[in-house]
């Protein structure tokens, strides 16, 4: 356990000193945050609620989609199919190491910093912005949080999984960019999937991608009754159970032909 | 140009190269520390190097890793400025990067490369043909030659990614002279090569210096890559100058004793060792014996007469050895 | 000088073709990043269209008109994304010594850095987006070939805004070696082109006209040919990018100078 937390301590301290890049990827989520809320914003005009959303509310599922961002969608996707492919991946395989324990520990250091930085922001926006719906329910955070954290070790391994397409083709860093930006709108992490069509909505339900915004979001912001609420729960750990199955399955497949082709 | 030879291909005055590098503090609070407040550091990495090089000669530049060497190359290469000091190769001041200069310049980095991977060398070739602006008989004259001498054929229309080490070394070699420059810096052109593929680069080095009279620096770990090619050589550490002269006298002053590398069969008397040499290590049926040159045939023979010799190999001793001996003057 | 300019067209021509054919020894990466822009389109049409079964205007635009402001965006950005995809490469570019086989030989290290690989599957989801636009236009009412000029006109200028913005982040990858992805940033930035300038605050259209020029970018074209750009904002638009284009120039210059000066 050591080791990870060492693995953890070192990538905090790596994402600090490249300062640059930490605010500049700060600033660029943002921008995306504040012009999806003035979209919506411009949508309500002066109507009470759009979608079933009121202002605070949506002006809230924007915020909650700043932070998801944040804690979701920071896999180490593009750090294995690198590692992968330029071979670098075989200097862990022969150290007394688990290399999805290592990754998610790097995993962590990244969250844990932007996390904080995106309350950071989201502090000072609600000083200057009147009017963000900020649940009193404890129930609801606890819900929240635990949805947070499945949709983000869903993420993790779906994303590992992907990656692990490094082991077969050279080419894996394309698949792994048409995922990563179909998963962010399949997920929500865009718009609220209730504005699409009904069909849509419900074949996308079908799947894991709407537990990874979509579904903490409406749970914090109480459009979920906690019965409800715990049932899809259920469902978001059997998914969880999935990829990790699934990542387990095709990085063990992958290092199988790995090893057969000498790396 | 004034006190330098109106045949010099390059000079350096006083080269002087100064970096500059944050500094990491330790620990988690260093890193939060260096978000906020970062410090740096100076290391001199070239100082005050001075030499001359005539057009047509082949000079190796030596020195352990760190030394200067590479940087003292990129400033002639115009890839860095110095901090002080001056330069002037081929009539130009490098770092001014002027066309009339850069079309008579090569730079080859041996773990480096120019060419592009996923195509075949080939065009990376017709590429460098438009950017040193040859007329289309130029270059082929200049690619057939190259490719002859480097018995480059085969390979040219292969993805330079499935090349083998030696293939693309050869392949970055032709990308780098199409344009027949009078001025060649090598830096380690045969790291990672094998055996014969570095003999292979060697006399091509050697051919193209003769053929073209080109001024060629050349930068090894190599010894064995000095010894064949240079005359003279110029020795750095730690970015001064310590050496500019013949390699001869170089070897003869430093290297005055090679090494005897020996692998017995059966059991053998270590102590008896010591009468034909200073012994470096003895260890599981190896021995190593350091002998001084003009005694290396006699203590050959000695050993193989009185010794249960399985294997004998001489050695030259270690460049970096030499170097160090060189700065510690030990 | 006349030769010069021809002997680097040649080098962008050689360059932006050997770029497409090693891209075409990519056949399922490239599919993949095809696909994966073809999916962001589509949702962020069918997003656009879902919004439109809901309400009538957004901010004061009907789905034809706020069709046409993607669009444009898309034109720009796809633009920038096919003839100045160097700078995505920028960290490694410097990172694995290209650039400094780009700064001793002789020819413009810029070109070779910003412009010399060229996307040629993004030039695939160009022709869709040029279709649409055309339709778009085609369907709104007549306004007169001089909107057509002006908008095509303002168009450019935006690609012209754009490289500006690409040679400074180039010039900022160069100079700190520390950005790892300082184009990405203007990615998500640029995200904000999407919709109309109009659905912003007053201070972040603001900044989107006068400080990251976004609004220029993206709205202006479209804004024009609905008649609803004044001469002076024309004016404007124009006099920012050449100031931009020289400054990023200059900002270029002194960091390849501080470069050759620092690096190791």
């Amino acid at each position: 356990m050591k080791k990870y937390l060492t693995a953890y301590s070192i990538a905090l301290q790596e994402t600090l000193q490249r300062r640059w890049t930490l605010l500049m990827d700060r600033v660029g989520g943002f921008a995306v945050v504040l012009s999806l809320y003035s979209f919506w914003n411009v949508l309500l005009g002066d109507k009470a609620s759009f979608l079933g959303y009121t202002r605070p509310e949506m002006l809230t599922y924007v915020l909650i989609i700043n932070v998801l961002r944040s804690f979701v969608f920071t896999g180490r996707g593009w750090q294995l199919v690198g590692e992968i492919s330029s071979g670098r991946v075989s200097s862990y395989l022969v150290r007394p190491l688990r290399y999805q324990g290592y990754a998610l520990a790097l995993d962590l250091a990244q969250k844990t910093i932007h996390v904080g930085s995106a309350f950071l922001e989201i502090g000072l926006l609600v000083l200057v912005a009147r009017g963000v719906f900020i649940p009193r329910d404890p129930v609801a955070w606890a819900l929240f949080t635990l949805a947070a954290v499945m949709a983000s070790l869903i993420f993790f391994f779906l994303e590992f999984a992907v990656s692990t397409l490094a082991f077969w083709t050279s080419e894996s860093g394309g698949p792994l960019f048409c995922f990563e930006l179909f998963l962010q709108f399949a997920a929500g992490a865009f718009f609220p999937l209730d504005v699409l069509p009904e069909g849509l909505r419900r074949l996308l339900s079908a799947t894991p991608f709407p537990y990874m915004v979509y579904f903490p979001a409406r749970v914090l912001l109480q459009k979920i009754a906690p019965s409800e609420a715990v049932r899809l729960l259920g469902v978001e750990a059997a998914w969880l159970a999935v990829a990790a199955a699934v990542a387990a399955a095709a990085w063990n497949r992958g290092l199988l032909s790995y090893a057969a082709e000498g790396g | 140009m004034g006190k330098w030879p109106m045949t010099a291909a390059l000079t350096a005055d006083a080269l002087t190269k100064d970096y500059r590098s944050p500094i990491k503090e330790p620990g988690l609070l260093g890193g939060i520390r260096g978000l906020f407040d970062r410090r740096y550091k100076d290391t001199r990495a070239v100082d005050a190097v001075s030499f001359s090089i005539e057009e047509g000669e082949l000079v190796g530049f030596l020195g352990a890793n760190g030394a200067g060497k590479t940087t003292t190359l990129k400033m002639l290469a115009g890839l860095l400025t110095p901090t002080s000091g001056t330069a002037r190769a081929l009539g130009h001041v490098p770092w001014r990067r002027e066309a009339a200069f850069q079309r008579r310049l090569s730079l080859v980095m041996g773990q480096r490369t120019q060419l592009w991977w996923e195509l075949p060398a080939y065009e990376t070739f017709r590429l460098n043909k438009d950017i040193y602006g040859l007329s289309e008989a130029q270059f082929r004259a200049s690619l057939d030659e190259l490719v002859d001498m480097l018995d480059l054929g085969a390979h040219l229309s292969i993805p330079v990614k499935k090349l083998s080490l030696g293939e693309r070394m050869r392949a970055e070699l032709a990308a780098a002279l199409l344009h027949r420059p009078s001025l060649l810096l090598l830096d380690e052109p045969t790291i990672g090569l094998d055996v014969i593929m570095q003999k292979k680069v060697r006399e091509f080095v050697r051919g193209y210096n003769k053929r073209t009279g080109a001024a060629i620096l050349l930068t090894s770990h190599n010894m064995t890559d000095v010894v064949e090619l240079c005359r003279r050589v110029i020795v750095i550490e730690r970015g001064r100058l310590l050496y500019d002269g013949a390699l001869d006298a170089l070897v003869a002053r430093y290297a005055d004793h090679k090494i005897l590398r020996a692998r017995f069969s059966g059991p053998f008397d270590a102590k008896k060792l010591a009468a034909l040499g200073t012994v470096v290590s003895v260890e599981d049926g190896r021995a190593a014996l350091q002998v001084p040159r003009a005694r290396v045939a006699a203590s050959a023979a000695a050993l193989l007469r009185d010794f249960p010799v399985a294997d004998l190999d001489v050695e030259e001793v270690d460049i970096d050895d030499i170097v160090r001996r060189l700065f510690g003057g030990a | 000088m006349i030769e010069e300019i021809r002997r680097h067209a040649r080098l962008w021509a050689r360059t932006a073709s050997m770029s497409m054919q090693a891209q075409l020894t990519y056949r399922l990466g490239s599919a993949g990043f095809l696909i994966g822009k073809a999916v962001r389109m589509v949702f962020f049409f069918a997003f656009v269209a879902a919004v439109f079964d809901h309400v009538k205007t957004v901010a004061g635009y009907t789905l034809l008109e706020t069709a046409l402001f993607f669009l444009t965006f898309n034109i720009v950005d796809m633009i920038a994304q096919i003839f100045f995809r160097g700078v995505y490469n920028a960290r490694r570019t410097v990172n694995e010594g290209d650039f400094d086989f780009y700064l001793i030989q002789p020819c413009s290290p810029l070109l070779r850095m910003v412009c010399s690989s060229v996307d040629a599957l993004d030039a695939l989801t160009l022709i869709p987006v040029l279709v649409m636009t055309g339709v778009v236009l085609h369907r709104l009412p007549p306004l007169g070939w001089t909107r057509g000029l002006l908008y095509a006109t303002l168009t450019l200028n935006a690609v012209g805004l754009v490289f500006a913005i690409h040679v400074a982040v180039a010039a900022l990858t160069v100079r700190t070696q520390e950005l790892e992805n300082a184009i990405w940033i203007y990615r998500d930035v640029m995200f904000m082109g999407r919709f109309p300038v109009d659905v912003y605050a007053a201070p972040v259209r603001w900044a989107l006209t006068f400080g990251v020029p976004i609004a220029v970018m993206t709205s202006f074209p479209a804004k024009a040919f609905l008649g609803l750009l004044s001469p002076a904002w024309t004016a404007y638009a124009f006099a920012l990018t050449v100031v931009a284009l020289a400054a990023s120039l200059a900002f270029w210059r002194a960091s390849v100078a501080r470069y050759t000066s620092s690096s190791s």
